[in-house]
């Protein structure tokens, strides 16, 4: 199971601090996906040397228009595991989940964002996962928690129709708001949701992960075709 | 009132809690208990939180990093899980919050999941960032402190001076 954070500078714990807590909550890694304005610098191989616990880097773009998102997509897909894009309005929903260079569409409920039939189906052609944000269940109170409820509920409902993928976070800022996994399967629970869902949308991250190591290490060619061992020339 | 015979009286679980925050906040134990009922009350509702029965039995903060047992009724220790899960602030403090284990006496909570961490922290000038900064460490992790607030931090990322 692999937790998705936002370290230093776009948050407020380094990604070594993240990792050790991560590590002790009995996470299996974590994603690294600071906003492109604000990204990370930090030795991967070290950090999970050190903790054991695997260390993936990501980006999540944030834009404020499709030709916006457009541009950092190809500028960042090369170089980045996952790559995330921040969701939240219509025009960026959209843009996402019809774009199959995409792993992530993140919050797509938030703010004012809504999600329908057509952009899941969308979602399932092009395998962007969907992803479940706890943290307004976890760091929110009143009006704004029911209405953070209503969304995900929402969003599940649809997701489970079409059989779409899908990832859960509690989109940890700090070590602090880091939860373990088996309190977010707890607070799933309360939710409605089955903690083999949560697991579930824990355990795509690693997924994730390693598909994109896969197709992005030197003997990926393209899908089929792999460089593997061969005889020597005599 | 004359005490209930033994097998009216209710079960109990034991929840072994650990809490840190930053450098410079305390943590009461009375602010921790309100806390734990007003999560479970919004998470709950108020069925769930009688079922639950969340109480502080013990409470320890020093510095920056605290650990309580919390007292639940049998067979709800995943609902109070999840009410403790979503206490983020306690007094304006953040907090990070995680149930280390489960026990069904306060003794074998208290000696199988809690005192392993070590308590003792004290402030030291590290290197982070290019820059000389004052940090309070404890054991290999280190709160940094940057202009106006903190960053966590490990032995990885700064370089004692």
């Amino acid at each position: 199971m692999y937790e998705a954070v936002h370290a230093h500078p776009d948050g407020q714990s380094t990604v070594a601090r993240f990792a050790k807590t991560a590590a002790d909550y009995g996470f299996e890694g974590v994603v690294v996906r600071n906003h492109a304005d604000s990204r990370a610098e930090y030795d991967a191989d070290r950090i999970s040397e050190a903790y054991g616990i695997d260390v993936v880097s990501g980006l999540e773009i944030r834009a404020t228009n499709p030709q916006e998102a457009g541009g950092s997509v190809g500028n960042y897909r090369s170089s980045k595991t996952i790559l995330a894009l921040h969701g939240g309005t219509n025009a960026l929903n959209r843009f996402a989940v019809e774009n199959e260079k995409l792993d992530v569409l993140t919050h797509p409920m938030a703010d004012r964002g809504d999600v329908n039939h057509v952009l899941v189906k969308a979602a399932v052609e092009n395998g962007v996962r969907l992803e479940f944000n706890l943290s307004g269940v976890l760091r929110k109170s009143g009006g704004q928690r029911v209405r953070v409820i209503q969304s995900l509920r929402k969003l599940k409902e649809i997701v489970d129709y079409y059989d779409a993928p899908y990832v859960v976070s509690a989109d940890p800022t700090s070590h602090l708001e880091l939860r373990g996994p088996r309190e977010l399967q707890a607070v799933g629970e309360q939710l409605g949701f089955s903690s083999e869902f949560i697991t579930e949308g824990l355990t795509e991250w690693q997924r994730l992960a390693e598909r994109n190591r896969r197709i992005q290490s030197e003997s990926f060619i393209e899908p089929g075709v792999e460089r593997g061992r061969y005889e020597e020339q005599r | 009132m004359k005490h209930l015979p033994k097998h009216l009286q209710p079960r109990w679980r034991y929840l072994a809690v650990e809490l840190e925050s930053w450098p410079g906040e305390s943590i009461g134990r009375r602010a921790f208990q309100r806390e734990c009922w007003y999560a479970a009350q919004n998470l709950l509702g108020d069925p769930g939180s009688a079922r639950a029965d969340m109480t502080v039995i013990k409470f320890e903060c020093t510095g920056k990093t605290g650990e309580a047992i919390v007292r639940v009724r049998r067979g709800e220790t995943d609902p109070a899980r999840a009410a403790l899960s979503c206490i983020d602030e306690i007094d304006g403090a953040p907090v990070g919050i995680s149930v280390c284990g489960i026990s069904g006496t306060i003794r074998a909570a208290e000696e199988k999941y809690l005192g392993r961490r070590e308590q003792d922290s004290k402030e030291r000038n590290v290197v982070f960032g290019n820059e000389e900064r004052v940090a309070v460490v404890q054991e290999c992790v280190a709160d940094v402190r940057l202009d106006e607030a903190f960053v966590g931090a490990t032995d990885l990322d700064c370089d004692l001076v």
